[in-house]
């Protein structure tokens, strides 16, 4: 190639004086670029998660309570939740001779039916001092109200989420997940039968449930 | 009059313009790309407020799908290894050397103890498959998840104490918003057992309410 170069310059200045080099156009066409850049940002796009997933802490009671630990709560500041088949929720207030109701899990349901409660008890036994986590050594108010979270076995994983979401909707500080006894379930099934449940069962039950895996 | 005809040209577009968008967004993508953890399960987790991020390292992830099967995945390299060969010789598995270091590289698992060897001979398709898999047992009788969770949590302990890990895990359960609770329960209860009082739960974004409202 640069023999034949050598000769047509050779050639050339014989003719015309001055060579001149031929200008080429430097444009690059880069259309396979882009395609090759926009299939590789399609690659990356669909392999990677963007969004972090969220996490929703959990601590759950002990498996062995000590006698010391265990607080006195009135049967006015409780409320069970029962979590039912197809997004139902039934609930019971206090222990003795309840009336049980059924809602479902939205805004217009459960979150009232939990705000009214709160409302509820704290006209009646106002709101107590607790620790603040967030800011240590400070105090805070928070209400009394209990509420008890039972799944029934025909509930299904989203229940429980939305249930202890809406604890935290609605600030209840004080709430706790525990088995569902079968008088409970009896409950669900015969409303009318009421609960036969003492207090000395529900106790029973709770720490049962919290031995049982013992 | 001759008809005029306007003199062709090829239709070529400065491409430059567009090269430097794409490489642009190319760079944004492969930098903050993350890339999917292989699961051999879909779950599609249910919503909350929760605005709490999943941690980038250090977790143990109990997967639990639509039927109830559980699955479980853990991070670190050193920690899976120091538990295959806790659990190896805790139950005298005698998987071989070789079998260990595929352990401690592979991810999420869901096979009883004894299928574990099966599990490590199958290539990298028939891992993805869930229907291969039994899941690990967590019933009360035979529970083979306890042992795992609490040997996992002790070997990262131990490293976290040499100092070749940052820190202990952080358990994570991720479950489909369709599995039915008893299913759920028998982990919870597992998780007791064991003394795991702390755990999450993974969610997806939800707005809370009360954020709408200005409350």
């Amino acid at each position: 190639m640069a023999e034949i170069q050598t000769a047509e310059s050779g050639a050339r200045k014989k003719g015309e004086g001055k060579v001149r080099a031929k200008k080429l156009s430097t444009r690059v066409d880069l259309t396979p670029m882009v395609d090759l850049a926009f299939l590789l940002i399609t690659f990356f796009m669909l392999t990677t998660t963007l969004a972090k997933p969220q996490i929703m802490p959990v601590v759950m009671p002990e498996k062995k309570i000590e006698k010391e630990d265990v607080v006195e709560t009135k049967e006015s500041q409780v409320l069970t939740l029962l979590l039912g088949a197809n997004d139902k929720v039934y609930y019971y207030e206090g222990i003795t001779d309840p009336k049980l109701d059924s809602t479902d899990f939205s805004a217009e349901g459960l979150r009232k039916v939990i705000l009214d409660k709160k409302r509820r008890v704290k006209e009646e036994w106002g709101d107590m001092e607790r620790d603040d986590p967030k800011n240590p050594g400070q105090k805070k108010m928070i209400s009394r109200l209990n509420v008890l979270i039972k799944p029934t076995k025909e509930s299904r994983y989203k229940n429980l989420v939305d249930a202890f979401d809406e604890m935290k909707i609605t600030n209840v500080a004080m709430y706790v997940l525990l088995d569902i006894s079968e008088q409970e379930e009896e409950f669900i099934r015969n409303p009318a039968g009421g609960l036969k449940f003492s207090v000395e069962e529900q106790i029973e039950a709770i720490q049962k449930s919290v031995k049982k895996t013992q | 009059m001759p008809k005029h005809k306007p003199p062709r040209h090829t239709p070529t577009i400065d491409m430059t313009a567009m090269c430097d968008v794409s490489f642009l967004l190319l760079t944004f993508f492969m930098l903050t790309a993350k890339a999917k953890p292989q699961e051999p399960v879909v779950v599609d987790t249910p919503s909350s407020i929760s605005e709490t991020k999943l941690p980038e390292s250090g977790t143990l992830t109990i997967l639990i799908d639509k039927e109830g099967k559980v699955f479980l995945d853990m991070a670190g390299q050193h920690t899976r290894y120091a538990l295959i060969n806790e659990i190896n010789s805790q139950y005298q598995l005698g998987l071989t050397e070789d079998e260990k270091k595929k352990f401690s590289i592979f991810g999420a698992f869901g096979v009883p103890r004894k299928d574990l060897r099966k599990w490590l001979a199958m290539n990298s398709t028939e891992r993805q498959n869930a229907a291969n898999f039994p899941g690990i047992p967590s019933d009360t009788v035979g529970n083979e998840l306890g042992p795992w969770i609490h040997n996992a949590r002790l070997a990262q302990f131990r490293l976290k104490q040499e100092g070749v890990v940052p820190e202990e895990y952080v358990i994570v359960i991720k479950a489909d918003k369709d599995t039915p609770y008893p299913a759920i329960q028998k982990v919870l209860n597992t998780l007791s057992d064991i003394n795991v009082n702390k755990f999450n739960l993974i969610t997806n974004m939800e707005t809370d309410p009360n954020k709408i409202q200005g409350l």
